[in-house]
């Protein structure tokens, strides 16, 4: 258990080194990057994919995919939008009816490919063309404006506040607190509860998992569901932050919420995925995009840069692992 | 092993398709454009009251049908088009389809110009997202006596019969620089963000102020190429934090495309530096009014986009009629003058919008 426990700490300390050392090197580029001001930018910048990433990283785990979620957060965004302007209501009500509308769309998923076992990607696919279609038709492609300000008012809100002598401020927004309870929950869930180790047993092997006692029809729909809720807390942030209900906000979201995970050293195929790689990997994608600025490179440049970059972290680990495995090998054959 | 393979081929592939996806507003992922175009033919049939169904029988009956096909729909400018639309149907007594791809892909467009080629129109006023996908669909139009007319972007050489330009490009691009250099005080440094790298109206804006600028205003000094913010109002948000972040002596942001400067606009009013950084750029005024009125945006520019398209619709009509379009004609209702230049015809000068006469618009 204690050499497992080592390999898991390893895994993620490919990224972190990673990430240290493109950290070392935009500092040096631009000592602004480590501003508290630029600090709280990408922190707050990237709450939504954070926050996104977690409900991903729960279905990855269990070895599915949800390509749906940039969808689901807008026809969240969608119903949250048309609920504050037309019924009222206030923050809490708010955040349980994203939450609640969220996980409708999660269930269905959750069904789609644990009852109807269709394979995710398909069956996503399926929602995010339902939930495309359905989006248009309500708000007919239009911003929903002029929201009520306890929801616009969301991201300007800070439980203290330091004003810089030079002009602006750094502090602590309260949206942070939805990112960080979202972490300690997801953590929670698939550290301490039945149905979160049921996910990576799942996520492993199936079978083996229905042998010790798992019930995997109730542990996939149960990834689908809690995405679903995750993608309803992102989408309230997400209207906080930009004020305005852009139907077309989250297109190509799904994509870059994968890469995060990935990054981050889940496992596509399943079993293997943690909350702290996971956070380390949206956290890192978004310090690229910042220090490509930071560091005055062309526009047209950044977007190589960033996907060797991606391609160098993500390598590192499958590397890591391929030499684990021949070495696990070797130990079969001596035996 | 090859569940490895297959592992690193899933990670590549992801990975490109953040690249593709997170690129240029044209490029998306097929399904997804597949998905959206039953949608937006049907959200068009409910906003254009006129239901298209009858269009080809419209034909037949002598009705004058005109198919208006922008970029895309969806994001507020186009909106205030479709208004255009829909009055100078009203105005006119035609029948105006106004349809377009929800996101700004070419051969969404062309699928739909091609669907309602067969249902039978008189005239297509079309914005093409790329100039040559569109040649041969246009070339099998004109084939069957239907009128072309182009507007926003130009369709290849010698296919249209008309061209409407909402504005003069290069006095476009002058007017928001000459605010930029207002604001700014005609000297610091300054960055612009653009709603894509690729769209050839907002390149040719960029293009005609910065040349502008450098013999106008010496002292304005361009800090980095423009930076693309995908037509999104967080990502502009974002980019102009990082830029504010970036160059400690920013004092100016322009913002080409209607999202970027009200992104701007909004980081700067976040950070408290409206004193500091100005922000100017082509902005609907209904987006701009909060960020005018608390000074984080300090200037706002466009063409009138509902007059502009009445225009064109008029003009398209009387083109398929064979009227000619004359130098200083009026159009009708509006009372503006049109400005022709062989088969150009350029509409009224650009709006500039402050925080005084922000109230006196509503698009």
């Amino acid at each position: 258990m204690e050499r497992v426990r080592n390999l898991f700490k390893k895994k993620e300390a490919g990224i972190i080194t990673i990430f240290i050392i493109v950290m070392i090197i935009i500092t040096i580029g631009n000592n602004a990057f480590l501003s508290p001001a630029n600090i709280m930018n990408i922190l707050t910048t990237n709450i939504v994919m954070g926050i996104a990433a977690l409900g991903m990283l729960l279905v990855i785990i269990t070895g599915g995919i949800d390509v749906s979620i940039g969808w689901v957060i807008t026809i969240v965004t969608v119903v949250i939008g048309e609920f504050s302007t037309k019924v009222g209501g206030n923050l809490f009500i708010l955040i349980l009816v994203a939450c609640a509308t969220g996980a409708a769309f999660g269930l269905a998923n959750g069904i789609l490919v644990a009852h109807l076992k269709l394979p995710a990607i398909v069956a996503t696919l399926g929602t995010m063309s339902i939930i495309n279609g359905l989006v248009l038709l309500v708000t007919n492609g239009k911003y929903i404006r002029e929201l009520p300000d306890y929801i616009s008012g969301l991201g300007q809100q800070y439980l203290f506040k330091v004003e810089m002598a030079e002009g602006g401020f750094y502090g602590f927004p309260v949206i942070w607190l939805f990112w960080i309870g979202a972490i300690v929950l997801t953590w929670f869930v698939l550290r301490h509860t039945l149905v979160g180790r049921g996910i990576y047993a799942v996520g492993g092997n199936v079978e083996s998992a229905e042998r010790v006692g798992y019930r995997p029809k109730r542990v996939l729909t149960f990834a689908y569901v809690y995405t679903g809720i995750m993608a309803g807390l992102a989408a309230v942030v997400h209207t906080g932050i930009v004020r305005i209900v852009d139907p077309l906000a989250f297109k190509g979201f799904e994509m870059q919420v994968i890469a995060a995970v990935v990054v981050g050293g889940a496992n596509v195929l399943g079993g293997y995925g943690t909350v702290l790689g996971t956070t380390i990997g949206v956290i890192f994608m978004g310090v690229i995009n910042n220090g490509m600025v930071l560091m005055h490179i062309p526009t047209f440049y950044q977007k190589i840069a960033v996907g060797l970059i991606i391609l160098i972290a993500v390598s590192i680990d499958v590397v890591q692992q391929t030499m684990k495995e021949r070495r696990m090998v070797k130990v079969d054959i001596k035996d | 092993m090859k569940k490895r393979l297959l592992a690193v081929l899933m990670v590549v592939l992801a990975v490109a398709l953040v690249f593709t996806g997170c690129g240029t507003p044209a490029a998306n992922s097929s399904e997804s454009a597949e998905a959206s175009a039953p949608a937006a033919e049907e959200s068009s049939e409910a906003s254009t009251a006129d239901s298209p169904e009858p269009a080809g029988d419209a034909a037949e009956d002598g009705e004058f049908t005109a198919l208006v096909l922008p970029k895309m729909i969806g994001i507020p400018i186009f909106d205030a088009f479709e208004a255009g639309a829909v009055k100078a149907m009203e105005d006119y007594g035609i029948n105006v389809i106004y349809t377009g791809p929800t996101t700004a892909d070419a051969v969404e467009q062309v699928k739909i110009l091609e669907d309602y080629l067969n249902k039978g129109i008189d005239c297509v006023v079309v914005a093409p997202n790329d100039p040559a996908a569109f040649t041969p669909v246009l070339k099998k139009a004109k084939e069957q006596g239907v009128t072309v007319v182009d507007w926003d972007s130009y369709a290849e050489e010698g296919i249209a019969d008309l061209s409407c330009r909402q504005l003069n490009d290069e006095e476009f691009g002058k007017a928001i620089w000459d605010g930029l250099a207002e604001a700014m005080g005609e000297e610091g440094e300054y960055a612009i963000i653009t709603g894509g790298l690729s769209a050839e109206n907002l390149n040719t804006w960029i293009a005609a102020g910065t040349t502008y600028a450098e013999e106008k205003y010496p002292n304005l000094k361009l800090v980095t190429d423009p930076v693309p913010c995908d037509e999104k109002q967080q990502q502009a948000y974002t980019k102009a934090q990082e830029l504010i972040q970036a160059y400690p002596d920013l004092k100016g942001i322009v913002g080409i495309s209607t999202p970027a400067p009200i992104g701007a606009a909004q980081a700067v009013q976040e950070k408290g530096l409206q004193d500091k950084i100005a922000v100017v750029g082509t902005v609907c005024p209904n987006d701009a009014k909060p960020f005018l009125e608390d000074g984080s945006l300090d200037s706002g520019y466009l063409y009138d986009p509902t007059g502009f398209m009445n225009a064109t619709v008029y003009l398209a009509w009387q083109k398929a009629l064979g009227k000619e379009i004359t130098d200083q004609m009026e159009i009708p209702n509006t009372g503006e003058k049109v400005t022709v230049e062989g088969s150009d015809v350029t509409y009224a000068p650009p709006l500039k919008f402050t925080k005084d006469n922000v109230n006196d618009y509503n698009f």
